[in-house]
């Protein structure tokens, strides 16, 4: 009975304990049902983050070629090194070693360095260098086991197989930093990337990079990669035809920079720059700036020494003279002066100014170059001869207003779309700017100054040839450009026609008659004529006791000192197709430098 | 053996004894042990080797014992129960000098490795059984039950000490368990259940950090998803994203890439619920569950009081390995490390349950029916 009692109450007990025993499978159900069906989603998407890892896959950069389809910027293989970080890694050992085996860049190193160590991620292959002679590689490879840590991965490298002829206008591409970021908020922060930082490498920089593909990586607990494949095709960059065509590009480059080293001691390379414009289309021919460099120190890292050299040197061979070169433009603009009084009517064709070699104005003496003076001429003889009083009576009679306004017509400091981020706008002063900038007013001397292209004026090479390029269209408000085959559509020029043609036929005479200052540079070539203008620009104001003493010859002069010589032009005479400008910096006259150069180049492109 | 009080009694044929099993009971367990070697073999990524191979020895070995212990009379293994618990507790204390492993839990014996505080487990049960027939009607008495308190408490603390809290507590708990079936009184349940509450926080301050931090981490395991929370939370991700129908056997991705870990051990549920999906872990807890109703059927079948509370023992360890597994593998409960019974490749833990299921099947046929 006892014993009934006994066992009731035990039943009592273990009913009550299975009741628990029956709840506990229902919770446990209902956190599988939970977990699986109800946030599986939620767990899919993370055991999916712990399964793959993606990594970004460089899409190949755009190449870049010239009007004939040469190369001017390619892709070659290359090998990256890089080193899987993972927690305790003894990294001074593991580099130090590599430093003793190869030629790893110090920058590079240490740049690795600082990139380690603000990882984010565990086991991810960290990028050192891509900088790889063929023979460190080799040696890497074959010591592989010592470095179970390093790994090669293939990439791209940019070269440039023209070197420094065309330097300047293509660029170079350099390392991701945090200002470029910054400054372009699309930018995927990738360590590996290189982005265009001058030239068209910097203005096509989106284009030519292309879209980023990824590549999708299995990875286990401890950050092996188990598969790999290509998830996303990367889209490579696109390509650019440039309109330069890289025998004249060289050819003028090496006239230009050869030009001392056949007459004077001096081997140093001219600085300056030759433009070739096609008058009809607006493509720009050659565009060489000089003195150069070679772009390719910068594909494999510019050392700090090298950069110094760069940037201390004051030729400054890291600018681009032929659009951010800016220079008082001289007699080159005499033309535009001469149209500006013809449109507004101030003088005909026929009227003469005296030249004695002079102008008086108040107190001041405006000099012509000419030191006796050119005598009775009209304005054609003045563009032929250059002769600079004559245009300070022209400019006295037209006003600063006309002149700024015909200036700006055919393209001096005016809105010019060329592809490079480089282009600098140069200066056409007027009434307003000296009060605005100066805070004073404008003064008759000025406009006198102004006339001849001198005074605060200034302007770049592409403005020149865009300037010359009007005139010998004298249909259009033709454009530069530095795409071939790029259809663009000009405003009408809006000059008369007939003021065309004489100063057209007033550049000839500067090239083909005996008079002309450019004469010794007319084109051997039968049947084709150069139209041109001369311009030496005076750099340094020559005092009124200088003149009295016998101007100082430009070859004795300081070379910062002297003269700029200056041509523009185009040729054939009758159905123009190139303009030209060629500015040599501080290298004396026009008609004797800058303008053979000019003839050479001209008859290169012409024959 | 045979010297049974009844002259009269005439022993039964291993044949008949081996007919007097209950083959439905053992017929779950097996397809349970069969999806463990499945299990296995997709954690040795689909080989028999390391794991699955192994598993079917312990297997073979298990349903041995139960054989083995079928044959024998339950008054005869009963006799066993005190010298079993002392041995146990001497094997306790000597694992805290010699003990192998990395918390001193095992003892080396040359060919496996043995856990006494698995088989404490078992002891436990026998010797609060025999406690309670040899002094029954006590249920009610102070110092009685404080007894065998005092015989669950001994083992239990040892084992925590090792360290090893799951193994400890759940010994613990299924020690008071089977103290409360038999019928412990509930001014005395509210009296224990105050002082435990008074005496948490010493008991909390005398956990180690391991511990403490593993119960902090448990309450929320995604502040710390590299450190302790890792495993909980892998665990987790590999569970959920098993979905429906599950990933496929042997494409498993969190358990192919090592993300879960122990896989083969505390976290092979975690693998099948992953490769398997919500059908395949609810297939395993519905076995589980029937396997439980058996062991309930059998203990209201049982008419003998010591008997009725060795089922119930048993019955109650196992559902205290599954619960505490899959609780511990779905985050419901902390990290404590108990495996899963017939599928988890452990050494003692599995042996031990087949001890338990021996143990059931020879109350079944000493039954005259």
């Amino acid at each position: 009975m006892k014993n009934l009692i006994l066992k009731k109450n035990i039943e009592r007990r273990f009913f009550l304990l299975s009741a628990l025993k029956g709840i506990s499978f229902g919770v446990l159900s209902w956190r599988l049902f939970d977990l699986q069906v109800i946030e599986n989603k939620k767990y899919d998407k993370l055991s999916r983050n712990n399964q793959f890892n993606f990594s970004l896959v460089v899409p190949e950069r755009g190449e870049i070629y010239d009007r004939k389809g040469r190369v001017l910027a390619a892709n070659r293989d290359a090998f990256s090194l890089y080193i899987k970080s993972s927690q305790n890694l003894n990294l001074k050992k593991i580099l130090d070693k590599l430093l003793l085996i190869t030629n790893l860049n110090q920058e590079d190193v240490k740049i690795f360095e600082n990139r380690y160590k603000n990882l984010k991620k565990k086991n991810i292959n960290v990028f050192i260098t891509d900088n790889l002679s063929q023979r460190d590689i080799s040696k890497i490879a074959v010591r592989l086991h010592e470095f179970p840590e390093v790994n090669f991965l293939m990439t791209k490298k940019r070269v440039y197989p023209q070197g420094t002829i065309t330097s300047h206008l293509i660029g170079y591409t350099g390392k991701l930093t945090e200002r470029d970021l910054k400054k372009n908020k699309n930018l995927i922060n990738f360590s590996n990337l290189r982005i265009g930082k001058y030239g068209l490498e910097k203005f096509f920089d989106n284009q030519l990079r292309g879209e980023f593909g990824r590549r999708r990586e299995e990875v286990n607990a401890r950050g092996k990669i188990i598969t790999s494949n290509l998830y996303e095709k990367p889209n490579p960059g696109k390509n650019l035809n440039l309109s330069i065509d890289l025998n004249i590009q060289s050819y003028a480059l090496t006239r230009l920079q050869n030009l001392n080293s056949k007459k004077s001691k001096f081997n140093e390379p001219e600085t300056g720059s030759v433009v070739v414009m096609n008058v009809n289309t607006g493509e720009l021919v050659c565009c060489v700036s000089s003195p150069n460099f070679n772009p390719n120190i910068f594909t494999r890292g510019v050392k700090s020494k090298e950069w110094k050299l760069l940037i201390n040197n004051k030729k400054a061979p890291l600018l681009n003279r032929a659009v951010s070169g800016l220079y008082p433009p001289g007699s080159t603009i005499k033309m535009a002066v001469a149209l500006a009084a013809l449109e507004s009517g101030v003088i005909g064709y026929d009227k003469k100014f005296f030249c004695n070699g002079v102008k008086e104005y108040g107190d001041m003496k405006f000099h012509c170059w000419h030191k006796y003076g050119h005598g009775n001429i009209n304005l054609s003889q003045a563009i032929e001869r250059s002769c600079d009083v004559f245009f300070y009576e022209l400019g006295l009679k037209v006003g600063i207003e006309k002149i700024g306004l015909m200036l700006r017509k055919l393209g001096l400091d005016a809105n010019i779309n060329l592809e490079l981020n480089e282009l600098r706008r140069g200066l056409v002063p007027s009434k307003k700017w000296k009060l605005d900038v100066k805070g004073t007013r404008w003064t008759p001397g000025e406009t006198i100054n102004a006339s001849i292209g001198q005074g605060y004026m200034l302007s770049n090479p592409i403005e020149l040839v865009t300037m010359v390029s009007r005139i010998a269209n004298s249909e259009l408000s033709i454009e530069p450009t530095l795409l071939s085959g790029k259809a663009k559509k000009f405003a009408k020029l809006d000059i008369n026609k007939n003021h065309l043609n004489y100063i057209k036929k007033a550049m000839s005479d500067v090239v083909n008659s005996e008079m002309g200052t450019a004469y010794k540079s007319k084109l051997k070539i039968k049947n084709i004529k150069m139209a041109g203008k001369t311009g030496t620009v005076q750099v340094v104001r020559i005092s009124e006791d200088e003149r009295e003493k016998g101007i100082i010859k430009n070859k004795d002069r300081e070379w910062k000192k002297r003269d700029h010589a200056l041509f523009v032009g185009y040729a054939p005479l009758e159905k123009p197709k190139y303009a030209i400008c060629v500015i040599v910096e501080h290298g004396g006259s026009g008609s004797t430098i800058a303008a053979p150069i000019a003839k050479d180049v001209m008859e290169k492109l012409l024959v | 053996m045979f010297s049974y009080n009844n002259k009269f009694y005439k022993p039964d044929s291993i044949l008949k004894k081996l007919l007097k099993m209950d083959w439905l009971l053992l017929f779950l367990v097996l397809i349970v042990c069969v999806i463990g070697v499945g299990a296995l073999y997709s954690a040795g990524d689909g080989s028999l080797n390391p794991w699955a191979t192994n598993h079917i020895y312990k297997i073979i070995l298990g349903f041995l014992i139960i054989f083995i212990l079928s044959q024998f009379n339950i008054n005869f293994i009963m006799n066993f129960s005190v010298v079993l618990y002392v041995f146990c507790i001497l094997c306790l204390i000597y694992v805290i000098y010699f003990g192998v492993g990395d918390v001193k839990r095992w003892i080396n014996l040359k060919y496996f490795f043995f856990q006494p505080s698995e088989l404490a487990k078992i002891s436990i049960i026998l010797l609060l059984a025999k406690f309670f027939t040899h002094y029954p009607n006590n249920s009610k008495n102070f110092l009685y039950n404080i007894f065998a308190i005092f015989l669950v408490l001994t083992p239990g603390f040892l084992i925590i000490n090792q360290p090893d809290l799951g193994t400890g507590s759940m010994l613990i708990l299924l020690g008071f368990a089977v103290i409360f079936v038999n019928g412990l009184s509930w001014n005395i349940i509210s009296s224990i259940v105050l002082v435990s509450l008074i005496s948490l926080p010493i008991i909390w301050q005398n956990l180690l950090e391991y511990q403490k931090y593993r119960i902090l981490v448990f309450l929320n395991p995604e502040l710390d998803t590299l450190g302790k929370g890792y495993q909980i939370m892998q665990s987790k991700i590999a569970i959920g994203s098993g979905g429906i129908f599950g990933k496929g056997f042997l494409t498993g991705s969190q358990s192919r890439l090592d993300f879960l870990p122990e896989k083969h051990t505390d976290f092979v549920f975690t693998l099948i619920s992953e490769e398997m999906g919500f059908v395949g872990s609810m297939l395993v807890l519905i076995l589980y569950f029937f396997i439980n109703i058996i062991l309930i059927r059998e203990f209201l079948k049982e008419e003998n009081v010591t008997n009725k509370i060795l089922i119930f023992g048993v019955s109650f360890l196992i559902f205290l390995y599954i619960f505490f597994n899959i609780g511990m593998v779905t985050g419901l409960i902390p990290v404590v490390g108990a495996p899963l019974p017939f599928i988890s490749n452990g050494g003692t833990s599995l042996i031990t349950i087949f001890i338990g299921l021996g143990i059931i099947q020879s109350i079944r046929v000493s039954r005259n029916v």
